[in-house]
């Protein structure tokens, strides 16, 4: 059973160097095509990075009114904890904003009218962890609708611009990954179609002598597989490379740099290898009765 | 062993194999003669079950061509060897690796393989060629590396389809000598041709196929 299995394996890695020339061009063609999705990939981790600090900058300030105290204060901070996205929600006394006060204008309040007309108030920071689009309006919707909550400020439009140019970034890079998967499937499944077609002297004879499909099938699988394989580490290859030409001009004109990923470059590499088993069993399977 | 039993198999506008009842022991040596087209490709083709017959059955063993379902068809080819006028080598493979390959589907280990390949190969004196290719082999020799692939897995029944067609006289007459010396070993042997002066005086049976009907 063993000596059968490899015997395969051997067979599938045989078959790739038997038609190397239709293999090399397909695998070329693969590779240039996933270094696009590759080099997307590693951008858009990057660049969720990026948003990801844009996120935990992102921040509101919530003015209670100034006739409730402290404590009062402290029990509608808790509240705003608990809403959804919120990561935290930190307390400014009133005595904390007459010192903000006084550090920034240089100008005791008590002094100037005998008593502290500041309200109390919070810093509300969100949670950057968000897959989907980030929407802050819910968040301060909510917030005002806690009794004593005066005026809520942050930096709406700012935020959504943000947002809209990530959602947008994210559906291109996801389309042109989609699209480029399916035209990777496609670019197998030939292969395999043209290296059945190539090997029907060896499927005849395979079946003449009396080798089950599974026999027959399997060499063709691993094929598939090693083909994805090394397309997947040439396009990993490729985009390693632009990435570094990127970088090269980037530092140019900024202090970015777009950071190389394994854990992205891994995983696209199992993506590929998955695929790549699944077109070629496709491709088997109705290519090989 | 073999027996058709009211068989016919049809191609395209009527030729074919019509109404074929016969019967072939085990051990038997049977020549199939008849002009071209007239039906003996099809008749060893339902013996490998490579086509069904439309009417009546074919029974192989304990195959019944009625009966049997797609994944026993492997099972019936592993105990029955195949010569064909065209050799069927694989030609990116040495004449090692082509005898081997019924071992290899059989799953057979790798101290088997190589023990039975080279008794195969003593057997038929081509040991010095194990290691070449089809393409530097002549046509004779190709067809005994065909022949040896046959009998390497031990099959009960041998079916030659014009295995000497494209062979000189000489080499011809020594496939047919190998065959015969096969079957003496208990292996029946059908072989088809249309080279009368060939197969004549050699004492087997005959079964004639023309325009698909069979007689003998």
């Amino acid at each position: 059973m063993m000596e059968t299995f490899l015997y395969l394996i051997a067979e599938g890695f045989k078959n790739l160097w038997r038609e190397k020339l239709s293999v090399f061009a397909s695998i070329f063609a693969i590779s240039i095509a996933m270094s696009f999705v590759v080099f997307g990939g590693i951008t858009g981790q990057d660049f969720s990075r990026i948003i990801k600090v844009a996120r935990s900058q992102y921040e509101l300030q919530v003015f209670f009114s100034p006739v409730i105290s402290d404590s009062e204060a402290s029990r509608h901070v808790d509240e705003i904890i608990k809403i959804r996205g919120v990561k935290s929600a930190n307390l400014v006394t009133k005595q904390e904003a007459a010192e903000i006060f006084e550090r920034e204008f240089g100008e005791n309040l008590f002094d100037l009218l005998r008593e502290n007309p500041l309200p109390s108030s919070c810093v509300v920071k969100f949670d950057e962890n968000v897959k989907k689009k980030f929407d802050v309006h819910p968040i301060v919707n909510q917030i005002k609708m806690i009794k004593d909550v005066e005026e809520v400020r942050y930096q709406g439009r700012l935020i959504t611009i943000i947002e809209r140019y990530y959602q947008g970034f994210f559906t291109i890079v996801t389309g042109i990954f989609v699209i480029i998967l399916f035209g990777t499937m496609i670019l197998i499944f030939n292969t395999i179609r043209l290296t059945i077609y190539s090997r029907r002297d060896l499927i005849r004879a395979l079946k003449l002598v009396g080798a089950t499909n599974r026999f027959v099938r399997f060499p063709f699988m691993v094929e598939g597989m090693i083909e994805g394989f090394i397309a997947a580490m040439l396009a990993g290859s490729f985009a390693y490379g632009f990435i570094r030409v990127s970088n090269y001009f980037l530092a140019v004109f900024t202090r970015y740099k777009i950071h190389w990923d394994w854990q992205v470059m891994w995983q696209f590499v199992g993506l590929m290898v998955l695929f790549s088993l699944i077109a070629s069993r496709q491709a088997v399977r109705k290519f090989l009765k | 062993m073999i027996w058709f039993d009211n068989v016919t198999c049809t191609f395209v506008k009527g030729a074919g194999l019509f109404d074929a009842t016969f019967e072939i022991e085990k051990g038997e040596f049977v020549f199939v003669i008849g002009p071209t087209g007239a039906g003996k490709t099809i008749l060893l083709k339902l013996v490998y079950m490579e086509i069904f017959p439309e009417k009546g059955k074919v029974v192989v063993d304990k195959y019944n061509s009625s009966k049997i379902k797609q994944r026993q068809i492997p099972l019936l080819r592993r105990k029955v060897g195949m010569v064909f006028q065209e050799f069927e080598l694989l030609s990116d493979r040495n004449v090692f690796e082509n005898i081997a390959l019924p071992l290899r589907v059989r799953g057979e280990k790798k101290r088997e393989i190589k023990s039975k390949v080279y008794h195969v190969l003593d057997e038929l004196d081509i040991s010095n060629k194990a290691s070449h290719y089809p393409s530097e082999l002549s046509g004779g020799e190709q067809q005994i590396v065909s022949l040896a692939r046959a009998i390497v897995k031990d099959p009960i029944v041998i079916l030659a389809d014009e295995p000497t067609g494209n062979l000189d006289p000489v080499s011809s007459f020594k496939i047919l000598t190998l065959l015969e010396q096969i079957n003496k070993e208990g292996t029946a042997v059908i072989m088809a041709s249309h080279n009368y002066n060939l197969i004549k005086d050699r004492g087997h049976r005959f079964i004639e196929v023309v325009d698909g009907r069979v007689s003998g």
